[in-house]
């Protein structure tokens, strides 16, 4: 095709097209929207005048790219939609179907438009314009009986839109770029848990440097004169810089907090962006409704309802195969012919209805038909005729279960389910991608008068790459952006090559218990930190899209995972951490000794209690008694402290005395009154201890007083005192 | 806590390993049939491993090991089990067969059956904290496997 003469360059011209294609794709999907939104009726004046008027616009715009096909097919478009608002001209029940055919042709047709070979495509579309515009050259294509509405003036008020709104100023975005912020932010959590890692080892370095101090301090009190002055001055300093070493790792941690809280928030910021309304989905269903009533010749409606829903686009993309599945489901197999339907008394044209609601933190997307639902009966025998269940346990399960077998929910051989009642294949699907989106599907089917699927899953979704492989039979999962690259690894190899690089081996079949002997295994090269090590697995599965899922905190303390995912077919599936990994790996690097010396195994001494309003006291007690095999809790004054042991039973409780609310004595008062506590050892550590406190403590039983500040040495002297 | 008082309790009663247990049954979310049970590596013998439900993963306990009792068979899919919600962790107990749910006397502790047999009664609180210890000390331990 040849362009007009145009005053740009070639740069210039391409991102002057690429702005057109996004135009010409929003103007043309209103123009779907618009006939859709009539079913098979026409456009009232102002749907039509709307139509007229972003056709026109795109023709303006197609001219000054220089796009002079789209400026021919746009003006035909026009005149053919004027034409429909000027005169009683016939709108048939095809016209509808042309029009969007023609829509959809010329959404396909800007992607390419200027671009070789497109004018064949261009000429197509402008047959079917004609074919709108001229339809008494096919007299035969109208219906005798078809009774035109009266014209509606052209520049009639509009109607039930209220009170015009006021214009807004919008913004177009690129989705990769919203993308790529969401992936940033991502990314920035991690950042968050290395530097968290950091900041843990610094508070060893500032713990140990502590109690180097205090053996330098307890060897002064033996040592001789010659050096004393300048050592006394030595521990003095290192006293102070231990302290601020301490605070700055505290005051660090409530940074991390600090941090933590605004990517959080950056995270929600970015998916309401991506935020979809349920609109587009529902235009989609339209669409497709509308192809199967043309390949099916079956009279159904759609009906939509909560289109205003809002969720994460991508979400919405996940949804779209679901949904058509659920739809062609509902025409093939839901309704049920015409003469059936009159018979029973119901219209003839049967209904299908997409609802969409908001639940908490759920989208729940409801497609419903009111067609014969199903035969939990016929489908019981069915199930023990396929041998798939016991006589007993069918006549035992109720309708609900029975629906449960059909969606093949706990079922591991899949494909039987959809085959058993003969419905067609792919429910299976539905419930995979809504199962992997973290959600659930739920069947539910009156006899006579339809079936509804009910889908139910997250609004939003943290959808992240990982790398998924199999070791002893389960499949685990590491986040793609730490796998490098995957290998083989010889049977009894220590380390491998891997890009010229020699690599330390994980043999992850030992961490993980598998019992599988292969002869050769393949590898995952996991790199984290800087530094890369290979991983020995049974097999790669490959890369795949998963949703990431905290472990709840009673797992929490396996460090080695990072989460898990569920599989399509409802499975839990681990995620490892890569950072774990690679500690395995490097056990004697000094970061990582530090590492492994913080978290040796302790003999478990039972549950304390710390109650101080000073957090770097609370921290510290955490560090002094976590060394001892305490796990530790801890409270900021006596009145949450006793709300704790409300629900909990502590062996050691250690308070101090002044605090908000509830005072150190009066605790201990009322947790002696608590046959629970009538016996627990309790310390008390005070920065002032006269003889009124000294008498108050020995009546209420207290076990030691610690003066302030408190060492490792006197807390373990107040444990051991009897 | 020694009370001299009979007091009402809702419990439900359950059978595992041949022991009978009652667990109140403000602590019970949900009664159901367990899903795929992912095993967890390096988790103690107490964690049978981890189901999802209703999109949501949650750790199987299995009782008997928390509390050196006769223990049933190892969680598997189609197990009944208890989701308990206590301390903001929320878990799956498997059981071998709930039996019925009754309101009986709780006197210091100690809770009989109707038929006046005596019953186990679990505190979710103290299994939540068992476990916690257990995986706690596991995962201590665990760290020393590096690269052998």
């Amino acid at each position: 095709m040849s362009d007009g003469e145009l005053d740009f360059d070639a740069d210039e011209l391409a991102m002057l097209r690429g702005l057109f294609r996004a135009e010409a794709q929003e103007a043309l999907e209103t123009v779907t929207t618009r006939v859709l939104a009539g079913g098979s009726t026409k456009p009232n004046a102002e749907a039509l005048t709307e139509m007229m008027r972003v056709t026109h616009t795109l023709k303006g715009a197609a001219g000054t790219v220089g796009l002079m096909a789209m400026v021919d097919l746009s003006h035909r478009l026009e005149s053919a939609l004027a034409a429909f608002g000027r005169e009683p001209s016939p709108w048939t029940p095809q016209t509808a179907d042309q029009l969007v055919e023609v829509t959809d042709g010329l959404r396909a047709y800007v992607e390419t438009a200027g671009e070789p070979g497109s004018d064949a495509i261009a000429d197509k579309i402008r047959d079917q314009i004609d074919q709108i515009a001229r339809p008494n050259r096919r007299p035969q294509s109208l219906p005798p009986t078809f009774v035109e509405p009266p014209p509606e003036p052209v520049l009639e008020p509009v109607h039930d839109a209220g009170p015009a709104p006021e214009p807004k100023a919008w913004l177009r975005v690129e989705p990769e770029r919203i993308e790529d912020l969401m992936s940033s932010a991502g990314e920035l959590l991690f950042d968050r848990t290395r530097i968290e890692r950091r900041v843990q080892l610094l508070r060893t370095l500032a713990r140990d440097l502590a109690r180097t101090r205090q053996s330098l301090h307890d060897t002064l009190d033996v040592a001789g004169p010659p050096n004393r002055a300048s050592l006394v001055e030595a521990e003095g300093e290192l006293a102070s810089q231990a302290a601020l070493l301490s605070q700055t790792t505290a005051a660090l941690l409530d940074e991390i907090e600090a941090l933590r809280r605004t990517i959080g928030e950056l995270q929600k910021g970015l998916t309401r962006i991506r935020m979809d309304s349920a609109r587009n989905l529902f235009l989609h269903a339209a669409r497709t409704l509308r192809a199967l009533r043309r390949a099916t010749g079956v009279h159904v409606e759609l009906r939509t309802l909560g289109e205003d829903t809002e969720f994460d686009k991508a979400v919405a993309e996940q949804l779209v195969d679901p949904i058509t599945q659920l739809l062609r489901n509902a025409v093939a197999h839901g309704v049920e012919p015409p003469e059936e339907r009159a018979a029973r008394g119901k219209p003839v044209t049967a209904t299908v209805t997409i609802r969409a609601r908001q639940d908490g933190n759920l989208l729940v997307l409801e497609v419903s038909d009111d067609g014969r639902g199903i035969d939990t009966s016929a489908l019981r025998e069915r199930l023990v005729a396929t041998g798939r269940w016991s006589q007993t346990r069918a006549q035992l399960a109720n309708d609900t279960e029975i629906l449960d077998a059909l969606l093949g929910t706990g079922v591991s051989i899949r494909g039987d389910a959809d085959e058993l009642a003969g419905r067609g294949i792919g429910i299976g699907l539905v419930r995979e991608t809504v199962s992997k989106l973290g959600g659930e599907v739920k069947l539910s089917s009156t006899p006579g008068r339809g079936t509804t699927f009910s889908l139910r899953l997250p609004l939003s979704t943290a959808l992240a790459q990982a790398m998924l492989f199999k070791v002893g039979g389960q499949v685990y999962a590491i986040p793609n952006v730490h796998v490098v690259d995957t290998t083989t690894v010889e049977p009894t190899a220590h380390v491998t090559t891997v890009r010229h690089e020699q690599l330390p081996v994980l043999r992850l079949e030992s961490l993980l218990g598998s019992t599988t002997v292969l002869e050769r295994r393949a590898g995952v090269v996991v790199s984290f930190a800087g530094k890369s090590l290979v991983c020995t697995v049974d097999k790669i599965v490959g890369p795949r899209e998963i949703i990431i899922k905290p472990l709840g905190p009673l797992l929490a303390p396996l460090t080695l995972y990072a989460g898990a995912t569920i599989s399509g077919s409802g499975k839990v599936q681990l995620i490892l951490d890569p950072a774990q990994l690679v500690r395995r790996a490097y056990p004697d690097s000094p970061t990582e000794a530090m590492f492994a010396l913080d978290s040796a195994p302790v003999v478990l001494a039972g549950r304390a209690l710390v109650v101080d309003d000073s957090r770097a006291i609370r921290e510290a007690m955490t560090s002094m008694l976590g060394r001892e095999g305490w796990i530790v809790d801890v409270a900021e004054d006596g009145a949450r402290a006793l709300q704790m042991t409300k629900q909990l039973r502590y062996d050691l409780v250690v308070t101090d005395l002044e605090m908000p609310e509830l005072g150190g004595f009066d605790l201990i008062a009322r947790l002696r009154k608590d046959e629970r506590f009538k016996s627990t050892p309790i310390v008390v550590i005070t920065s002032r201890a006269n003889p009124e406190h000294r008498r108050r403590a020995r009546d209420l039983g207290v076990r030691a007083l610690v003066a302030k500040p408190i060492t490792r040495r006197k807390l373990l002297e107040a444990l051991a005192a009897r | 806590m020694l009370r001299l008082v009979p007091e009402l309790r809702n419990v439900i009663v359950f059978t595992i390993g041949g022991v009978r247990y009652a667990i109140e049954l403000r602590w019970v979310r949900e009664v159901v049939s367990l899903g795929f049970v992912t095993g967890v590596p390096s988790a103690p013998s107490a964690f049978s491993g981890v189901v999802n439900l209703h999109g949501t993963i949650l750790p199987v306990l299995d009782v008997a090991a928390l509390l050196d009792q006769p223990a049933g068979h190892a969680a598997r899919q189609g197990d009944g089990a208890l989701v308990l919600e206590t301390e903001g962790v929320v878990c799956a107990m498997r059981v071998d067969q709930i039996d019925h749910v009754a309101s009986l006397h709780e006197t210091g502790g100690a809770i009989n059956d109707a038929s006046g047999r005596p019953l186990t009664l679990l505190d979710p609180a103290v299994l939540v904290r068992r476990a916690l210890e257990l995986i706690t000390m596991a995962a201590a331990g665990a760290v020393p496997v590096a690269a052998s």
